[in-house]
């Protein structure tokens, strides 16, 4: 069973994202204004109404600042819809595209024709419940020292670096290019070219991981559509087709108490969604790639297939930008437009849904046809990423 | 006028019944893991049951508490509340160590200026106290 031509995107919603809140006296938006406001966006953009999710599908992804058993219910209630199928997006960083699967699956069986997926969060005006660790980050890794997410990918940065011969050039190339995207996008929030000298002078905020390396944490609110292709005719804007999809998490090469950090689970769903779409890799016109950290970047080019692992001429020699053989971050990623919690990978869904539009502006990648996204979320005790997954999204069936 | 900085408390593991061993026996200058008794395959962090083969059969195994450093970055900066207690120890080498044995441990490489650690250096474990009667394994140079 296939998930290829199931269902659609046919809108997308996203608000400005900021950094207020955190002084008395600056505006601040809420996580439920956020998603509401997200909602009406994507509602717009698509011509839909709001009473069209009635009896529909609502996907959820969780917060840190919202992490409620009962938050897909709670955002029902926010966005004032009643939906005969509630998706909780669990998977982190993943949720974004594991839901766009979960949501094709759902239409695809004749529950729903609808589902809309949303996510906001707003850090930096909630100050949210404290965080629920995992054991093994409670117990074996925070007695330590281990400074969360930041720590960990340096871990990987670092034995990435020992193995590969990878040095901050071939990092900085990847922080260069997305800045120069973003500098193009008119939605980004750092728009100030970089260049590769400033990235390497960057503070270091964790050995080998500078500030240049790292997220942009921020407030902010996404939603995208997803639609049956009967009901995905006829609307506003042209659908974007689901083609390929897979997810894979807490994926382990090699023991899982001696792990190879370097192979992700997007190794095993990015096969899947390519095998489930029925393209081969050059037929490829843009990547999304979750983008939390640089060098987690690289691991997925290499895992989804495009080179071999740890081949430096590769990444020395190949052109990023929209106008290369191979762009990535075609928006700027998560490290310029930010990333509101969990809800960051949803960036690169809608960012491949307005280029496969062609309303990517002066970023659009000329005859851009196949789009490839990945999600990813939480850091595995001595591994990687514990939640993978991947998208492949067409113009054209 | 000022008054004297509180000191903030590092966090501290939770012991719980399935970790119990492995603090207890910290507590005793000795490192041991769960070993699977049916396919052999070490399991930590500590669990009810292998992560390979889903057996229950786990038996605490004692290790030689040498290893190699497979990983490590040089901790700069406090993220987060919980972690304040660490401020006045930055910069720190947190790492993950190869066991000789097989299995990785995330810890502190100690005793060794940080810009002396490297990957592949051989290290070994020693215990230090957190708090009263429990000690974390930590490693040092070998
Ligand atoms: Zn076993």
């Amino acid at each position: 069973m296939s998930l290829r031509g199931a269902a659609a995107i046919v809108g997308v919603g996203e608000t400005p994202v900021d950094r207020l809140g955190g002084k008395p006296g600056e505006p601040r938006k809420s996580t439920a204004e956020y998603l509401a406001w997200a909602f009406r966006l994507a509602l717009e953009d698509a011509g839909l109404e709001k009473k069209d999710f009635d009896g529909q599908g609502l996907a959820a992804i969780y917060t840190t600042n919202h992490s409620q058993p009962f938050w897909p219910e709670e955002a029902a209630n926010i966005l004032g819809v009643s939906p005969a199928v509630s998706l909780a997006g669990g998977n982190g960083g993943a949720s974004a595209v594991s839901l766009l699967g979960h949501a094709a699956a759902m239409i695809q069986s004749g529950v729903v024709d609808l589902v809309v997926v949303v996510a906001a969060a707003a850090p930096f005006s909630e100050r949210g419940r404290s965080r629920v660790e995992p054991a093994d980050t409670r117990d074996f890794e925070m007695p330590f020292g281990v400074m969360g997410p930041n720590s960990k990918i340096s871990f990987v940065m670092s034995r990435y670096m020992h193995e590969s011969g990878m040095t901050a050039d071939h990092f900085g190339k990847i922080a260069v290019t997305a800045r120069y995207h973003a500098t193009l996008n008119p939605g980004a929030y750092l728009r100030k070219p970089l260049t590769l000298e400033e990235y390497k002078n960057s503070r270091m905020i964790s050995d080998p991981i500078r500030l240049y390396d790292c997220v942009l944490p921020a407030n902010g609110g996404k939603a995208y559509i997803v639609a049956s292709p009967e009901r995905a005719r006829n609307l506003r804007k042209p659908p974007i087709h689901l083609l390929g999809w897979g997810e894979r998490n807490n994926a382990s090469a090699g023991p899982r108490s001696n792990a190879n950090p370097l192979i992700t689970g997007v190794r095993e769903c990015g096969k899947a969604a390519f095998q489930m779409a029925g393209v081969s890799h050059g037929d490829v016109d843009f990547l999304g790639l979750y983008d939390d950290y640089v060098p987690i970047v690289m691991l997925q080019i290499e895992d989804l297939g495009f080179c071999e692992k740890s081949n430096r001429e590769f990444f020395a020699r190949t052109d990023f930008t929209i106008k290369g053989s191979l762009p990535i971050q075609t928006g700027g990623g998560m490290i310029n437009c930010g990333q509101p919690s969990t809800t960051g990978g949803t960036l690169h869904v809608i960012e491949a849904v307005r280029q496969l539009r062609g309303e990517g502006g002066a970023r659009q990648v000329a005859g851009a046809e196949i789009g490839l996204v990945t999600g990813l979320g939480a850091v595995n005790y001595g591994k990687n990423f514990g939640c993978t997954a991947t998208a492949i999204l067409g113009g054209k069936t | 006028m000022a008054e004297p900085a509180k000191t903030i408390p590092k966090p501290l593991p939770e012991i719980t019944p399935v970790t119990r061993p492995f603090w207890d026996a910290t507590a005793q200058g000795e490192l041991i893991m769960q070993r699977c008794k049916d396919c052999g395959s070490w399991v930590w962090c500590p669990r009810p049951a292998c992560v390979e083969c889903g057996g229950e059969k786990l038996e605490w195994t004692q290790l030689s508490g040498r290893g190699q450093v497979f990983a490590f970055t040089v901790i700069r900066e406090v993220v987060g509340r919980a972690l304040r207690g660490f401020a006045s120890d930055i910069p720190y080498v947190t790492a993950w160590v190869d066991l000789e044995e097989g299995p990785r441990i995330c810890s502190n490489i100690v005793g060794c200026p940080i810009d002396q650690v490297t990957i592949g250096m051989s290290v070994e474990v020693v215990f230090e106290e957190a708090a009263q009667g429990i000690f974390l394994p930590k490693f040092r140079p070998r």
